[in-house]
């Protein structure tokens, strides 16, 4: 008996030093650094590949969460609310040829596009929803990308409670993906106002936080280093990783 | 040393080297799993989350209280499980226990980094490990062969003490190697193949893989229990360890060098 307590003793004691060491190591830069390679590893490894598993209207979630910022509360966002979205327009701009300028009437006319897919967060749970949109494919062909376009960047009406910007961002390849949308519509009615109205990003080769709510204006561009915190979303800025394939 | 003690050489540079590299990387995957786990703190045997396949629960239904559901019978475990140390210094609603997790604090996303970083110095160990333990015939010895099925049995009686003899049997004895087995060719496969379910990416590349696990939710599961099963092999490994000579086999697992005395029932490892 006396045995067995020295060991859980011993046990417990090791796991809450390696949790101390762990903590600690996780304040060093340079060991910060080390652990983050295998983010590139990953995305060269897995990539994005093949399309995500489609599922049948009985699939649906009954209670899709609303997990996110607050609904933006701009005078912008509010306006665009007064007038269900009636003067909504979508720049997509930066690096193309052509410049774009979308209203929703325009969106809602290339939507051409119905996929039940899964969402998958990154704290975990996952929710299967119906999306009907516009293929981000199709938009980024019309505006043309120029040749030293890197990534598109969505900009949002969303802020947090310390005025930083929602904004993510994809490569030009993970744009081009086939199930990579601009929704409009989410188990067949209007995307609500809690729920990105009235564009959302929907990305279900990677982890949740890359499908944006609320998109503003698409940026194509060379480079992420000069956006906000210069690592490509928001909450890539503050630790997660770019790539969420993973 | 007596006459009858001699030392031998017993584990390889190999060996050694992905011994404790194994057991560092169990130690991170372990704790920053954890980390990750308490973000969703539930488990259910379904595809997307759905309350109604829940199997297990860890909640704060109020300040100061935390609950463990499985299966359905809610536990309170406050203080362990669902109300726990916040890792500053504090307490709060969180599934595991601060002292358990890396980091200390609730941070998923360097859970994260962890957990990536240290699933692949795992992979890469295990890989080279097989290599070099086929390469050089080593496995032989920590594999179940036919030749040990009918000494399982006498195997276990002995432990239960209801035999007074093990059966004979080489380095490891038959119930080693079928735990060894079980962990080199079952447990590690699933528990990676498990955990790569949980990729959307992986997913969209190969959807027959979630699939076959029961869908992304009931992967976190089987992800889960594979973590328990090996921490139960971990703990049973060190108990080993612990009553047949500690000091003896650590060194040897550091530098190679194992000492022999008297009976040769002393020869098995852990």
């Amino acid at each position: 008996m006396n045995r067995r307590i020295f060991l859980a003793a011993s046990i417990s004691t090791a796991l809450s030093a390696c949790s101390a060491i762990g903590t600690k190591l996780n304040e060093n830069d340079g060991f910060h650094k080390v652990l983050r390679a295998a983010e590139d590893v990953n995305e060269r490894l897995i990539g994005t590949r093949g399309r995500v598993r489609t599922y049948a209207p009985r699939d649906v979630s009954a209670d899709f969460p609303v997990n996110s910022l607050d609904t933006p509360g701009s005078s912008q966002y509010m306006r665009l609310i007064g007038d269900r979205f009636a003067s909504y327009v979508l720049p997509v701009d930066g690096l193309v040829e052509h410049s774009l300028r979308l209203s929703l009437a325009q969106l809602q006319h290339m939507m051409n596009v119905t996929q039940i897919t899964r969402h998958d967060c990154v704290e975990g749970w996952s929710a299967i929803a119906q999306w009907q949109g516009v293929r981000l494919a199709d938009v980024l062909a019309l505006a043309r990308p120029k040749h030293d376009a890197r990534y598109v960047v969505f900009h949002t009406f969303d802020v947090d409670a310390n005025g930083m910007p929602y904004y993510e961002s994809l490569n030009l390849q993970q744009a081009a993906h086939p199930q990579t949308l601009l929704a409009l519509r989410q188990n067949g009615k209007p995307i609500t106002p809690d729920r990105g109205a009235p564009v959302r990003l929907t990305v279900p080769t990677q982890l949740g936080y890359k499908s944006a709510k609320w998109v503003r204006r698409i940026e194509v561009v060379a480079s992420m280093k000069t956006l906000y915190g210069g690592s490509g979303g928001y909450w890539e800025d503050q630790g997660y990783e770019w790539y969420a394939g993973i | 040393m007596n006459s009858r003690s001699s030392t031998v050489y017993r584990h390889s540079v190999a060996t050694r080297l992905t011994h404790w590299l194994f057991f560092l990387a169990f130690l991170a995957l372990v704790s920053s799993g954890l980390q990750i786990f308490n973000a969703a703190p539930f488990l259910d045997a379904s595809d997307k989350t759905d309350r109604h396949h829940r199997v297990l629960a860890i909640q704060a239904p109020r300040d100061g209280v935390g609950t463990t559901t499985l299966l359905g019978h809610t536990f309170t475990t406050t203080g362990w499980l669902g109300w726990t140390d916040d890792g500053m210094g504090g307490t709060a609603p969180r599934a595991f226990p601060g002292w358990i997790t890396i980091p200390a604090y609730q941070d998923l996303a360097d859970g994260r980094r962890w957990h990536l970083f240290f699933a692949w110095i795992m992979i890469v160990c295990g890989i080279a490990y097989m290599a070099w333990g086929f390469g050089r015939g080593n496995l032989r010895e920590l594999v179940l062969a036919r030749s040990d099925l009918p000494n399982l049995l006498p195997m276990q009686l002995y432990y239960l003490r209801l035999r007074k003899e093990p059966p004979a049997h080489g380095k490891y004895n038959p119930l080693q190697k079928l735990a060894y087995t079980v962990v080199l060719f079952v447990f590690a496969p699933l528990i990676v193949l498990s955990g790569l379910a949980l990729s959307p990416g992986f997913d969209a590349w190969f959807p027959w893989l979630t699939q076959a696990f029961g869908g992304r939710q009931f992967a976190r599961l089987w992800h889960f229990v594979l973590m328990l099963a090996l921490i139960g092999f971990f703990v049973t490994h060190l108990l080993l360890v612990l009553t047949t000579g500690v000091f003896n086999h650590l060194r040897s697992m550091i530098t190679g060098r194992y000492t022999l005395q008297g009976a040769n029932r002393s020869v098995e490892g852990p």
